[in-house]
């Protein structure tokens, strides 16, 4: 479960000597349960990205806590962050942000190969998701040899390679068409029912928001509980 | 990640960037190979001086001067740990004159123990050792002494030497006693082994070498040519020339100390030896830090290389950290790429420094040979370039660790890059 409390948090802009704080995040609260699809939605510049970046690990806020299944990540240092979100979380980017250099096989094994399994496990483990995510056939190509949609299904396999019990998406269709975007959903959709994996999904579309079961809405750094769907 | 995923990352990523990975290795290359062939050249300097003045004495002989030596004391000197022979010889004083023939020569005498001789290296060049009375040893040149007087020279003609077999050969030998009368005696010795010629053309080896035990026989007829000697003119016989045989190069130098130690005058080449070492001691560091300049220079090229390589993988980095790659991993993935660089460059510099090392003993002597006009003769013999084993590991120390420092700042760069920034890269 995903706990945040009094988060807050500015940002110094102006020149040097000159600058003024930017209050971003006004004291929110937030809740994300084992297996729930979070949804947190508003417009550009609402804050939603920097909640997103604390929750994370890459920010630490200016203060509040954010507690993983009790543990205080804001307490931790840079290196203890990047464990812990190597073992806890998974990330699905607007831009997909797959390694250029790398082919659809090995972008999805890179999280594996960092944690430091060994090649012959990695190799099944991947094949295995690649088979059961529909991406078997593009394992040997590069990024910039795959479509949108195709490269974010190479997203979301990278990160659910680790199996992890967070999977955090930043717009996550934004660079997709709107076919491709309920595709992607379906399949976030589908993984959250079959793994029981909690998705907490930033986006500005309120009908990407509207397959969460729980909703909030960022309004000039301030976050309001939108509903609670329950899925039946 | 494991070690082997970190060299396989690392490969991959240097395959992406060929030709600048190549260029920087290239420069890492130029700047290590001139520091090894620049030091080499003091090496090789430093070996070719030491090989010159060992070729003119044994490397374990110890001169030892003294000038009331005796056997006694000489006796002793064998006594010291690691000494593995001592030579006494004993010079004849008074002129000797040698008879051949019809040929005559003034004698230049050492008596001396022939299993002393054998045991330090004393090496014949034809016949063999003395097994009787009347036998004797002399140098190479013994016959290029003994003139034939009796013949009128013409203008500019050369005097009359032996040109005869000198082994095998019976000559007469006598000296003059103190009164300028000749001594009585005079004795027959057949000459039954020449000795090996001297390392050097300019050393000259007219010696006769007779067994010590003629040596009282003959200062008793000394005695008594010489009893009317004057005692201003007295003169001792024979002069003492003491030479100590080390068992090994390593303890010439403890011998020294203790032959120091027991009040004689002592030289070896082990001195001579130690002052080349300190000067081209001196000499080899000099010519490193210069080398190490231009190691220093290629360095730029590797800070650059990596600033840019960092700088290009901006968004990589950022993902690789975003999916928990830790700011350690991050660096050590930088700094693998930087030492690489500077390991293919240091390893390709030692095969070429060995190619170029090699072609300048082989080219350089012909060149500097007819640049003389062919006047250097055989024994012109000038190694301008060695490579030890250690010139290489100092190199190769130097080359990494500045390859290292060069990739630390970039690679510190990369730990210290934002996730949130580097992630809106390109976009």
């Amino acid at each position: 479960m995903i706990e945040v409390k009094g988060l807050s948090h500015s940002f110094r802009v102006g020149k040097k000597g000159k600058e003024t704080e930017v209050p971003v995040l006004k004291e929110l609260s937030l809740k994300a349960k084992d297996g729930e699809i979070v949804s947190i939605v508003g417009r550009s510049g609402s804050g939603k990205s920097t909640l997103l970046h604390i929750l994370a690990g890459f920010l630490q806020p200016d203060t509040g806590r954010v507690l993983v299944d009790g543990t205080d990540l804001t307490a931790m240092n840079e290196a203890q962050r990047a464990a812990f979100r190597l073992e806890r979380f998974g990330f699905v980017f607007q831009n997909f942000q797959l390694m250029p250099g790398l082919t659809a096989f090995e972008n999805i094994e890179l999280p594996l190969t960092l944690k430091g399994v060994p090649a012959p496990e990695r190799k099944r483990k991947v094949e295995e998701l690649m088979e059961s995510t529909g991406l078997a056939a593009i394992r040997g190509h590069y990024p910039n040899e795959l479509s949108g949609g195709q490269q974010q299904r190479v997203g979301i396999a990278r990160a659910l390679i680790t199996e992890p019990p967070v999977i955090f998406a930043d717009e996550p269709t934004g660079s997709l068409d709107s076919e491709t975007e309920q595709d992607i959903l379906n399949l976030i959709l589908s993984l959250n029912r079959k793994y029981g994996i909690t998705f907490v999904i930033i986006t500005h579309d309120d009908e990407v928001a509207a397959i969460a079961n729980r909703q909030y809405r960022m309004h000039d750094g301030e976050l309001t509980e939108g509903g609670l769907r329950h899925v039946v | 990640m494991s070690f082997k995923d970190q060299i396989a990352f690392v490969r991959q990523h240097i395959r992406r960037n060929r030709l600048r990975v190549f260029m920087t290795v290239l420069a890492a290359t130029m700047g290590t190979a001139f520091l090894i062939v620049l030091a080499s050249v003091g090496f090789g300097l430093q070996k070719t001086i030491k090989d010159d003045i060992l070729s003119n004495q044994m490397v374990t002989q110890i001169e030892v001067y003294s000038e009331d030596m005796t056997d006694a004391k000489t006796d002793a000197m064998k006594k010291i740990g690691h000494v593995e022979t001592v030579v006494h010889r004993k010079q004849l004083v008074p002129m000797a004159l040698g008879e051949l023939e019809g040929h005559t020569g003034s004698m230049n005498t050492y008596f001396t123990d022939f299993k002393d001789e054998q045991a330090s290296g004393f090496k014949l060049a034809e016949g063999r050792f003395p097994e009787k009375p009347g036998e004797v040893i002399v140098g190479s040149q013994f016959a290029e002494q003994l003139i034939d007087e009796s013949k009128e020279l013409e203008e500019g003609e050369e005097l009359a030497t032996y040109e005869g077999k000198v082994i095998g050969q019976t000559f007469t030998f006598s000296f003059e006693g103190r009164n300028d009368e000749n001594a009585s005696a005079a004795w027959p010795f057949t000459i039954v082994g020449v000795k090996e010629a001297p390392g050097k053309d300019w050393a000259f080896d007219g010696y006769l070498y007779l067994d010590e035990s003629f040596m009282e026989e003959m200062e008793s007829a000394y005695a008594a040519a010489s009893k009317d000697r004057s005692e201003e003119e007295d003169m001792p016989f024979t002069n003492s020339q003491v030479n100590v045989y080390a068992d090994d190069l390593a303890n010439v130098k403890s011998i020294t100390q203790a032959l120091k130690d027991d009040g004689y005058a002592v030289y070896s080449v082990s001195e001579e030896i130690e002052q080349i070492d300190v000067f081209f001691l001196a000499l080899k560091a000099g010519l490193i830090f210069v080398g190490t300049i231009a190691i220093l220079i290629a360095s730029i090229g590797i800070f650059n290389t990596m600033t840019m390589a960092v700088t290009e993988r901006t968004r990589e980095i950022g993902v690789m950290k975003a999916l928990g790659a830790g700011p350690k991993l991050i660096q050590r993935l930088f700094l693998m790429e930087s030492a690489w660089i500077g390991l293919v460059g240091t390893v390709i510099a030692v095969v070429i420094s060995y190619g170029v090392s090699f072609a300048a003993n082989a080219v350089l002597p012909i060149i500097v040979d007819a640049a003389l006009g062919g006047e250097t003769g055989d024994s012109f013999e000038v190694t301008f370039s060695v490579i030890p084993w250690q010139l290489v590991l100092i190199a190769s120390a130097i080359s990494l660790t500045v390859a290292m420092i060069s990739g630390w700042r970039p690679a510190r760069k990369a730990t210290k890059t934002d996730v949130i920034g580097a992630l809106r890269h390109e976009l």
